[in-house]
């Protein structure tokens, strides 16, 4: 037995190590991923019998309108949740001076993260709603009527996205607040020798430097606006009449509401596919980045 | 040995008022009333009072036939995905569930007990009536129901005493009652479908008010097209009051509690929804809560809708017995009041004495005059078209004009459900 180990020890440590975090991954993960392929393949109430509809419910998610209208949506949020990282670098930069007072400023900015985002959702609401919220009392000082935000089918999931950004801003700051504190002092001096100053310090010395946070702040970024569900969910429920919903708000409404798994399922799976681009490339640079280093 | 304990707790079980006669005559199976048996009862009730209510019930349950209880309750909403699994997988001997057809979904699956020969054996045929044709399924009966809820128009009589205002009785004093409420400023009738459903409710009252119940129900049950002509009146009616700025405008952006709030500022002179509308209104308000039935429309008898929640015995419950004799308990007028008082419901028994609520005595009186009933459109349809529904009658409140767009979309949904007819 020892002797066993002794002899395998140099692989069988590691695999003890790893086991835990594999089954895990392979139960949560893998085996939930292959299990939902195989409902998309059946028409499923979720408690009766599954009757095998081969791609039906594929050729069904194609022909609905509901389909490509929370498509579109997750396109709005993906490109409005872009604005994140620039957004976030900016006021990490600006955080970031010695300036009295810039704690506290920090710790506003900071807020959003604390706040569950169902918090963020049902305030934003709040703020949206006509007559008695704080958008139409602003709009009411002016003597204007506010425009009722959420009712509006072109520009709710706007709406939407203003309020998910909002975390979502501070989230990418803290990433850029914590590479700014990793900056190498060398090359800014370095820099500071060489006249560089401003604008040309930020593009040439600095942003080279967090190449490697805005990589990760643009990858999660995509992927939180792919999964976004909460805010949709808390806000509007996806309407009015299905203007709002996303992909994965529909898989929800589908399975748990209309009792139709398979078909929910499919939906999941395109989601996935979708997700699967980004979280390749996400994959394929980190490993390009750890074989460089 | 078990005998003798049974018949020791039948006894006291008796003493505490079941169903007397009937539960004497048949004499309940006796393992059932052992000592030291258990069940278990999943309960979903968000209001403290009703959860007192039934604790209380509970206690003098253990105490009358010394079976234990383990009662369990889950938040309202996530106990809707919860039954599925545990219907199938741990079940209770005791759950709360929806009359309707979210109870037909468990009863086609098997899930639930048939209660038929118990209700039979108790005489609750005689104290339910009409009632129980909510927990009928192919003849038989599937669970008891609770709590009612009248749905209808709602206002505070206060209000309308101060701006001498009477609630419309008829469709042309409805267009009358839209100016003269417009005039003073307030919204004719304030609504939320932020939700939905609330959306669906509006459909049900043109539905019944128009078609009548028996096209009503055909329709819920898909051998009507969503595109025949004879739903025609419905949307007729529903689009000329929605053109007349009847509803409250942005209506998408407000859930029912928003929405009910107008009703509570004075600013919105109506709200068409169930008796709840009380929760969400001002401690000073709340005794002025008045309903009214919606008003009517062509010349057909008064149908409503009057939906029920409801309790079933889980076909893989353990202990059916033991949960049967709970409801015997349970339903006993003086502990099933304990339950449906604090939620201001109207009792699904007809041998209860009137109450002090004065919303509760006004839905009973209310419901003498009615011809018949329906559940509620998302309770009466399959769950599939009524999320399909919901969403359409959402939209028509908002573009009247979309009509046909809608109801073409709706009938695809309905022919996939129901298939073709």
């Amino acid at each position: 037995m020892t002797d066993f180990w002794r002899r395998n020890r140099s692989w069988l440590w590691p695999v003890i190590f790893i086991l835990p975090a594999a089954v895990l991954f392979g139960v949560v993960i893998v085996w939930s991923s292959v299990q939902t392929l195989w409902i998309s393949l059946h028409s499923w109430d979720g408690m009766g019998p599954m009757k095998w509809v081969g791609l039906g419910n594929y050729v069904e998610l194609f022909q609905d309108p509901q389909f490509y209208v929370s498509l579109t949506n997750n396109v709005i949020w993906l490109v409005l949740f872009m604005l994140a990282p620039p957004i976030g670098l900016g006021i990490a930069l600006l955080v970031n001076q010695k300036i009295a007072g810039m704690r506290f400023a920090k710790s506003l900015f900071f807020t959003p993260l604390v706040l569950a985002s169902v918090a963020v959702g049902v305030v934003f609401t709040w703020v949206y709603t006509p007559q008695f919220g704080l958008l139409s009392l602003v709009y009411g000082a002016f003597g204007a009527a506010a425009p009722a935000v959420l009712s509006d089918p072109n520009a709710v999931t706007f709406a939407v996205v203003g309020a998910a950004l909002w975390p979502q801003i501070a989230f990418c700051m803290i990433l850029y607040l914590a590479g700014l504190n990793s900056l190498s002092e060398d090359l800014i001096g370095a820099g500071r020798v060489d006249g560089a100053r401003g604008w040309r310090m930020l593009v040439h010395v600095i942003l080279p430097q967090l190449k490697e946070v805005t990589f990760i702040a643009i990858a999660i970024t995509a992927i939180g606006a792919l999964r976004s569900f909460d805010l949709v969910s808390v806000m509007t429920q996806g309407g009015p009449f299905g203007s709002s919903s996303v992909l994965a708000y529909d898989m929800y409404r589908e399975s748990i509401f209309s009792y139709r798994f398979g078909y929910g399922a499919a939906i999941a799976a395109v989601l996935f596919i979708i997700m699967l681009f980004f979280i390749v490339w996400y994959i394929s640079r980190l490993i390009k980045a750890e074989r460089e280093a | 040995m078990q005998s003798n304990k049974a018949g020791v707790s039948r006894r006291t079980f008796i003493k505490y008022g079941a169903g007397t006669a009937a539960l004497a005559a048949t004499g309940l199976g006796t393992p059932a009333l052992a000592q030291g048996r258990k069940i278990k009862i999943f309960a979903n009730q968000p209001e403290a009072g009703v959860r007192a209510g039934l604790k209380d019930i509970v206690k003098g349950f253990t105490a009358a036939s010394g079976t234990k209880v383990e009662l369990s309750f889950t938040d309202h909403e996530a106990y809707k995905t919860a039954i599925r699994n545990f219907l199938v997988t741990d079940a209770p001997d005791v759950c709360f569930w929806f009359s309707g057809n979210r109870m037909k979904a468990f009863v086609k699956h098997g899930l639930f007990t048939d209660l038929t020969a118990f209700v039979d054996k108790e005489g609750y045929r005689d104290v339910l009536g009409g009632v129980i044709s909510a927990v009928t399924y192919q003849g038989k009966v599937w669970g008891l129901p609770l709590n009612g809820t009248l749905w209808g128009n709602f206002y505070l009589s206060n209000v309308f005493k101060e701006k001498g205002l009477t609630p419309p009785t008829t469709w042309d004093e409805t267009f009358a009652f839209n100016d003269k409420v417009k005039g003073m400023g307030l919204v004719p009738m304030t609504i939320g479908t932020k939700e939905l459903w609330p959306a669906a409710g509006m459909f049900d009252q043109f539905s019944l008010r128009t078609i009548g119940l028996e096209k009503h129900m055909a329709l819920m049950d898909g051998k009507i097209k969503y595109t025949d002509p004879v739903l025609k009146p419905i949307f007729d009616h529903w689009e000329e009051l929605i053109k007349a700025g009847f509803f409250l405008k942005d209506a998408t952006s407000y859930g029912w509690q928003d929405a009910a709030a107008l009703l509570g500022q004075h600013k919105a002179a109506m709200m068409n929804l169930g008796a709840f509308v009380n929760s969400a209104l001002p401690a000073a308000d709340k005794d002025y809560l008045t309903y009214a039935p919606f008003p009517k429309i062509a010349d057909i008898p008064r149908y409503e809708d009057f939906s029920t929640d409801s309790i079933h015995v889980p076909s893989k419950a353990k202990n059916p017995d033991g949960g049967k004799e709970f409801l015997a308990y349970f339903y006993e007028p003086k502990n099933l009041m304990k339950f449906i008082g604090p939620a201001g419901a109207v009792p699904p028994r007809n041998d209860i004495p009137k109450g002090n609520n004065p919303l509760i005595n006004q839905a009973m009186d209310s419901l003498r005059s009615v011809k018949g009933t329906a559940q509620y459109y998302d309770r009466d349809t399959d769950p599939a078209m009524a999320q399909a529904g919901l969403k359409g009658f959402q939209e028509f409140m908002a573009f009247p004009d979309r009509r046909e767009a809608i109801l073409k979309r709706l009938e695809v949904t309905r022919q996939r459900v129901f298939g073709n007819i």
